[in-house]
């Protein structure tokens, strides 16, 4: 098994008539996604490699039994769509899009948890479940279907961790993009939670940053897990007081410091991978 | 383990956790405003203000001094804190004088910061000062209203000491805030009577101005009781989300736009800002050339690990074009102080293509001085190992200095790479 999404899922894309929805909208489907529609109002009708186009994501809901989004659309817009997603049901909505405005995106988490929707992002890379299903951004090529999940801030790192558990034939069941804003939809812990859950997954790898407060957040969770919890934190040694890229990656205040997350998360009985090549090693110690 | 408490707070029991503004909220990326700017908005939302006059020279200030009448406070504009300690404030007693003193608050840099602007403010004659705040809580996705009794002071230093000084009221974007509320936080600064109203009234303004303007903070520090008992807002900090900017036009017309860091800032982050590229410069010899802000953020931490030493953080953004790749390297290549660049590419949403399509117009239009190695992998990558062949094959001297790898090494051997070409 996978979280969030295997090949069954069915995936509307919102903004699809847009240039990147177009281009990842095929990418996905090249990649076997099961995408049954898209949306973009006033284009209702339309195709786009084949895919129908609703005005509506209830519409969408309705004839195509869509239960899964990814949202391709300016940062203005993701507050309704995201919205729209949790009201028509979606279970899940991926949000791509990055500086979405933070009032905004506390809107979004507060219908999520009101409609059951898990609302991924902004600014992630998205979801993949290896050899299942590709929600996102996500270049497929270092990815392949395994025991490990992994969820991480950055979408690069997603797809290093996975270049290298794939290398050292461990695989992985989904690896989830929490994504880079500074306010998120989807929490550490709350993934966490459903990896522990899944029967395949057998070890996480959970990759945080300076900056922000959810690698703290996760702590109590790592603490509860009944499987082995490898992290990595990213800006060990940053210079303090200095502005990263990330809007949500700062160094100031205890909460934030890369120390203070390492020094959390080992209290909570998580092992701390330095490099990439560090993860290997640590699950093999681990039993894997 | 119990959740730490919100913004680097203090932890006070049952579960409840009282939450301090600390820097880190105001170093993110986020629109500073200074304080007569803040003020204008409270002004326009109802929050009490004095009357004050923003002087460019040391003759307006003087001027500023003599419209107000009777002793002034001459204070320093400028987006960061710490002013006081600073010298950026004085209080004087004639107009004479506060052209004196303008010239010489004109004059200082504050933790980096020119000082261009003062604001000219009459004498209060202060009975209390309070402290209030509205912030976010992003663990709890709620914002929180922060009292304190005690103003004019630093609050997270009252928060370590005196924590039952601090009261917190914690909302979800959704729910309103009502007068009875503010009044109840109204109470716990020791307010009473007939000020209960006037002063829940300025904490539900607070928290509307918050909201409508898409601010990150909010601070009156402090809120002051005058002796004649009128309540105003003695100074004032406001931090607004960039990323909400553009619906509110309203702001452009008094000049509030997006606006970067201005502290002290190296030429070539000077230059990296004008190009708009996320850009640090750092102590070490390796150039660093990452992809988005995770792995730059990681590259630099492995570079270190393998022994080496990064000169700078950079960050491209997502689906860099070619010309901001180019520039990227262009920063690397003019620096002295790197030895060798270390340049990693992913393509995720930013394709390999365009990252050959960089880094060949950059060797081919400018030229590079050093010895670089790098990886490039992810969405596009046959095309661009493609592109850099056939640039390749035409001119290999372009590519003397240039190692190139793919999916097949690891990072870590590159980092390392990297690491001993900066050494050689």
């Amino acid at each position: 098994m996978s979280i969030l999404v295997n090949k069954q899922t069915r995936v509307l894309v919102q903004g699809i008539t847009g240039g990147s929805g177009s281009f990842h909208t095929k990418r996905m489907l090249d990649y076997g996604t099961n995408i049954v529609a898209g949306t973009s109002p006033g284009k209702g009708g339309q195709e786009v490699h084949g895919v129908p186009v609703f005005d509506t994501v209830a519409e969408a809901v309705e004839q195509t039994g869509a239960e899964a989004s990814v949202l391709f659309l300016p940062a203005a817009f993701v507050r309704d769509a995201a919205i729209e997603a949790a009201y028509a049901g979606l279970k899940l909505a991926v949000v791509v899009p990055e500086h979405i405005p933070i009032q905004d995106m506390l809107r979004v988490r507060e219908a999520a948890v009101q409609h059951g929707t898990r609302v991924i992002g902004g600014n992630t890379a998205g979801i993949i479940s290896p050899g299942e299903a590709n929600l996102g951004i996500i270049p497929d090529i270092a990815f392949k279907k395994g025991r490990v999940g992994t969820v991480s801030r950055s979408g690069s790192i997603t797809y290093y961790v996975a270049d290298t558990l794939t290398r050292e034939g461990f695989g992985e069941t989904t690896c989830v993009g929490l994504g880079g804003d500074p306010i998120l939809g989807s929490t550490f812990d709350e993934i966490l939670d459903l990896f522990d859950a899944d029967d395949e997954t057998e070890a996480v790898v959970m990759v945080g940053e300076i900056g922000g407060v959810y690698e703290e957040r996760a702590a109590e969770r790592v603490s509860q897990m009944s499987k082995p919890v490898v992290f990595m934190i990213g800006g060990i040694t940053a210079p303090p007081g200095k502005r990263m890229g990330h809007a949500g990656a700062i160094v100031e205040g205890q909460m934030g410091t890369a120390q203070h997350k390492v020094e959390v998360l080992q209290e909570a009985g998580g092992h701390w991978a330095r490099t990439f090549q560090d993860i290997p090693r640590i699950l093999k110690e681990q039993g894997l | 383990m119990a959740i730490p408490p919100a913004c680097g707070g203090v932890a006070v029991g049952n579960n409840v956790t009282r939450c301090t503004i600390t820097d880190q909220q105001l170093t993110e990326e986020n629109v500073r405003l200074y304080e007569h700017e803040a003020k204008s908005l409270f002004a326009k939302v109802g929050i009490p203000v004095k009357e004050e006059i923003l002087a460019s020279t040391p003759q307006e200030a003087g001027q500023a001094a003599e419209k107000l009448g009777g002793p002034v406070a001459v204070k320093a504009q400028v987006l960061i804190g710490g002013r006081g300690k600073a010298g950026g404030i004085k209080l004087v007693g004639t107009p004479q004088e506060a052209v004196k003193a303008a010239e010489e608050i004109l004059a200082l840099k504050i933790r980096g910061y020119d000082v261009e602007k003062v604001l000219m403010a009459p004498r209060l004659d202060i009975a209390d000062e309070y402290y209030l705040g509205v912030t976010i809580d992003r663990i709890n996705y709620q914002l929180v209203i922060i009292a304190c009794s005690e103003g004019g002071v630093d609050i997270e230093e009252t928060a370590r000491k005196n924590p039952e000084k601090i009261h917190r009221l914690s909302l979800g974007i959704n729910d309103p805030l009502y007068p009875f509320q503010g009044m109840a936080l109204a109470k716990t600064l020791g307010v009473s009577g007939g000020d209960l109203r006037p002063v829940g009234s300025i904490i539900t303004r607070l928290y509307g101005l918050y909201k409508k303007y898409d601010a990150k903070l909010v601070e009156i520090n402090p809120l002051v009781r005058l002796a004649d008992g009128e309540y105003v807002a003695a100074d004032a900090r406001m931090n607004l989300d960039d990323d909400a900017l553009f619906r509110h036009k309203d702001l452009a017309e008094l000049g509030i736009e997006k606006r970067h860091e201005e502290g002290e800032m190296t030429p070539r982050e000077q230059q990296a800002q004008e190009w708009s590229i996320p850009y640090l410069d750092l102590d070490g010899n390796i150039g660093m050339f990452p992809g988005g802000a995770g792995f730059g953020i990681m590259g630099n931490d492995f570079i270190e690990h393998f022994g080496g030493a990064p000169a700078n953080f950079m960050d491209s953004g997502g689906g860099p074009k070619p010309e901001r790749l180019a520039q990227m390297l262009v920063l690397l290549d003019e620096n002295p102080n790197v030895k060798a660049i270390f340049g990693a590419r992913f393509g995720g949403i930013s394709r390999c293509d365009d990252f050959a399509k960089g880094v060949i117009m950059f060797l081919t239009e400018h030229g590079l001085s050093k010895p670089m190695v790098m990886r490039m992998t992810g969405n596009m990558w046959q095309e661009g190992v493609r592109l850099f062949e056939e640039a390749k094959s035409e001119h290999p001297e372009l590519f003397e200095q240039v190692e190139i790898h793919g999916i097949e090494t690891p990072i870590e051997e590159v980092a390392k790479r990297a690491v001993e070409l900066a050494e050689a």
